[in-house]
């Protein structure tokens, strides 16, 4: 017998009686996650951007609005210029970062080990918590959002759900990449003795640049 | 799988001696178990959403089989190779064959427990090949040569000093100070070249989301994506208890598992890994390869063990645990640390390599009472000493005083004499409202003070009481 047959018949063994057909299964599972409300934590805010800006704010990341697509490289520049960074930057390959102007930045798709700073976008937010969704993909490398100690992140408003129970809605009718990721907040630790530190492994700094609202 | 080892008593009495290990414990589970109760008190919900969390998770038990076919059948049609494991030894058989196979000279692996159970880290060693951990507190351990003493806090044992001395001879250049910040720092440095030349990445997974065929990984630090995106191959190991039915369901349980164990919200990283790299990805493993890990667990779903299986793995009844604190993770001397170590290691090494560990514990109720899916600990570690009792593995003094009390007890008259001398003979030892010593009970007050009790047993008290009630007009 095959170690798959062994491990099924002794689940089939130990739980006894006669399997319920899959319907039932999926029905109950489906109840287990009626009345969301009362399992879920409520929004710390009215508005989705203003809830998501609170979330990200107590993790550390930083949030700037700007109303159009326009504007978003000179808040870029002034992201930069504000850590005294060098106008270089890592840029996810994406029509709509790389059509934008870049005059005084130099930009590039390679990332480096050492990568200073990088800029992608976000496929969604999420108020509940304050996390960004961003996913593999052919323009979207997953290392752009690990390597670069900052990590600078578009995210559209009109992209932000409530709550994880409404992404993961959304998610279940589409094709799944290999990594979709919920980015909540700058690389933390606090395997020494405790005391929180950023920029474990991933990005230090997170900082979020919201566009529309 | 585990190693001849001092006996419990002697890793107890070396842990209890140690004032430097009880510093470090306190340390890390003074803030956690704080910023759990913060994290609790903020999310009004949480009994509800605990109720809820234990129902779901029951409700995969029930239907194993069912969500494990399931889990197989997208994870295959994602491209993701799924094999199934009975025991520790075909699951190190199957990992070391994908590494050998693909002839892997380096192995980055970020934290799983469940890799260690099966023992991984020797299985590697022993092919010949090099395993970097890139979890920070395993990188420590792994410097240390140690087994984890935490299941979330695998480090939680040393102090920082401890950590500079491990890193000024492991890293190179060792860092340039010892406070915590700037040695995160020069772990990110030593570990960087690592991740991006591995051949191969190892993660273990919190959830498998059965409609998906995905796999759920949280981490903090940023380490599982940077272990699994760069090399050739992503292998998963995964107990089979590890089902949810969907990604809402994984969502509904890491509200729960993340306030319990760091009293975070969430971690700063959720990952969902779902096959190989698609044709144009920019990045991403060419082979994913899922372990389907049974080892005892389906022994569990057959007896009265079935419960622990809803155990999510956040530490929590650690954390809480009054004799965790003070003894560490170490002196369990199994996988798991802690209460749910107690009830866990009999599963794994067997009841007579492991009875002291149903002992070590004090039926508060504490850890039951943190526990984010209703585990009833005591319960379970009251089960595994009645195994040791029928079985015959309880000898000696135990069983000779346990014999005498059952034949006082049988006899109210003289038990309730008996009471009546012990509590005044008691009393004469304490000072204020604690003894802290008691003569041939050395053993068991030096690590601990009793409560002085009061003048007069219970009975006697209640007697009283109600003559007065009577006495009353």
């Amino acid at each position: 017998m095959t170690a798959r047959n062994r491990i099924l018949t002794a689940v089939r063994r130990g739980l006894g009686g006669t399997r319920r057909p899959p319907a039932a299964i999926a029905a109950q599972a489906a109840m287990l996650l009626d009345d969301p409300e009362f399992i879920r934590p409520a929004l710390v805010a009215t508005t989705l951007p203003e809830a998501f800006e609170l979330k990200a704010a107590v993790l550390g990341t930083t949030v700037e609005r700007v109303a159009s697509m326009d504007q978003m490289s000179g808040s870029v520049r002034r992201y930069l210029a504000a850590h005294a960074l060098p106008p270089s930057l890592a840029l996810q390959q994406s029509r709509d970062l790389t059509g934008l102007d870049w005059s005084g930045i130099e930009t590039h798709a390679s990332i480096a080990p050492d990568e200073v700073a990088a800029l992608g976008i976000a496929v969604r937010g999420i108020a509940e918590s304050g996390s960004l969704v961003i996913r593999s993909g052919a323009d979207k490398p997953i290392l752009l959002s690990f390597l670069p100690l900052h990590h600078i992140v578009v995210l559209r408003a009109d992209t932000l759900v409530a709550h994880l129970d409404d992404y993961a809605a959304i998610m279940q009718g589409e094709a799944q990449p290999r990594n979709a990721i919920l980015i909540t907040g700058p690389s933390g630790t606090t395997d020494i003795e405790g005391s929180y530190v950023r920029g474990a492994h991933g990005p230090g700094f997170l900082h979020v640049v919201m566009v529309g609202s | 799988m585990t190693a001849p080892q001092p006996s419990f008593k002697a890793r107890t009495d070396a842990a209890l001696a140690d004032r430097t290990l009880k510093l470090a414990i306190d340390r890390t589970t003074d803030t956690a178990e704080r910023k759990r109760a913060g994290a609790v008190a903020a999310f009004p919900q949480f009994e509800a959403a605990r109720a809820r969390g234990r129902a779901i998770k029951d409700h995969v038990i029930a239907n194993l089989d069912h969500y494990l076919e399931q889990f197989e059948r997208n994870a295959t049609a994602s491209g993701a190779k799924v094999h199934w494991a009975s025991d520790d030894a075909e699951a190190r058989a199957i990992v070391t064959h994908i590494c050998l196979d693909a002839n892997a000279k380096l192995v980055t692996r970020a934290k799983s427990m469940l890799g260690e159970e099966i023992g991984l880290p020797h299985a590697l060693a022993d092919a010949g090949i090099e395993r970097v951990e890139t979890d920070l507190a395993e990188h420590i351990i792994q410097l240390a040569c140690e087994r984890p003493s935490h299941i979330v806090w695998p480090a939680m044992h040393r102090t920082r000093e401890q950590v500079a001395e491990l890193f000024k001879v492991g890293h190179h250049p060792p860092p340039a100070a010892d406070d915590p910040a700037t040695m995160v720092q020069s772990a990110r440095r030593e570990l960087r070249v690592k991740f991006m030349s591995a051949d191969i990445g190892i993660s273990g997974a919190n959830f498998l989301v059965a409609n998906t065929g995905a796999t759920c990984t949280v981490t903090n630090e940023g380490n599982a994506e940077l272990t699994t995106t760069p090399p050739r191959i992503h292998i998963v190991t995964a107990g089979i208890e590890k089902l949810v039915p969907s990604t809402a369901h994984a969502f509904a349980l890491l509200r729960l598992l993340v306030r319990s164990a760091t009293g975070g919200e969430l971690t700063q990283y959720t990952t969902f890994h779902c096959g190989p790299r698609r044709d144009g990805d920019a990045d991403g493993p060419h082979e994913m390869h899922i372990v389907l890990v049974d080892n005892g667990r389906t022994r569990m779903l057959a007896d009265e063990f079935r419960d622990m299986l809803r155990c999510i793995r956040c530490g929590a009844c650690m954390n809480h645990c009054v004799v965790y604190r003070q003894i560490g993770g170490h002196a369990y001397g199994g996988f798991y640390p802690g209460p749910m170590g107690s009830v866990l290691t009999p599963v794994l090494d067997g009841l007579a390599a492991s009875r002291d560990l149903p002992h070590a514990c004090t039926m508060n109720g504490r850890r039951a009472e943190v526990c984010p899916v209703e585990i009833p600990l005591p319960t379970l570690l009251r089960a595994w000493r009645r195994r040791g009792w029928r079985s015959g593995l309880e000898n000696g003094l135990p069983r000779v005083a346990v014999g005498l009390w059952a034949q006082l007890a049988r006899r109210p008259a003289l038990y309730r004499l008996g009471s009546r001398i012990g509590v005044r003979a008691l009393r004469l030892f304490g000072k204020g409202g604690w003894i802290s010593s008691v003569p041939l009970a050395g053993g068991w007050t030096r690590h601990r003070d009793l409560p002085r009790p009061p003048g007069r047993t219970f009975m006697d008290q209640y007697r009283a009481k109600q003559g007065r009630k009577r006495g009353r007009p």
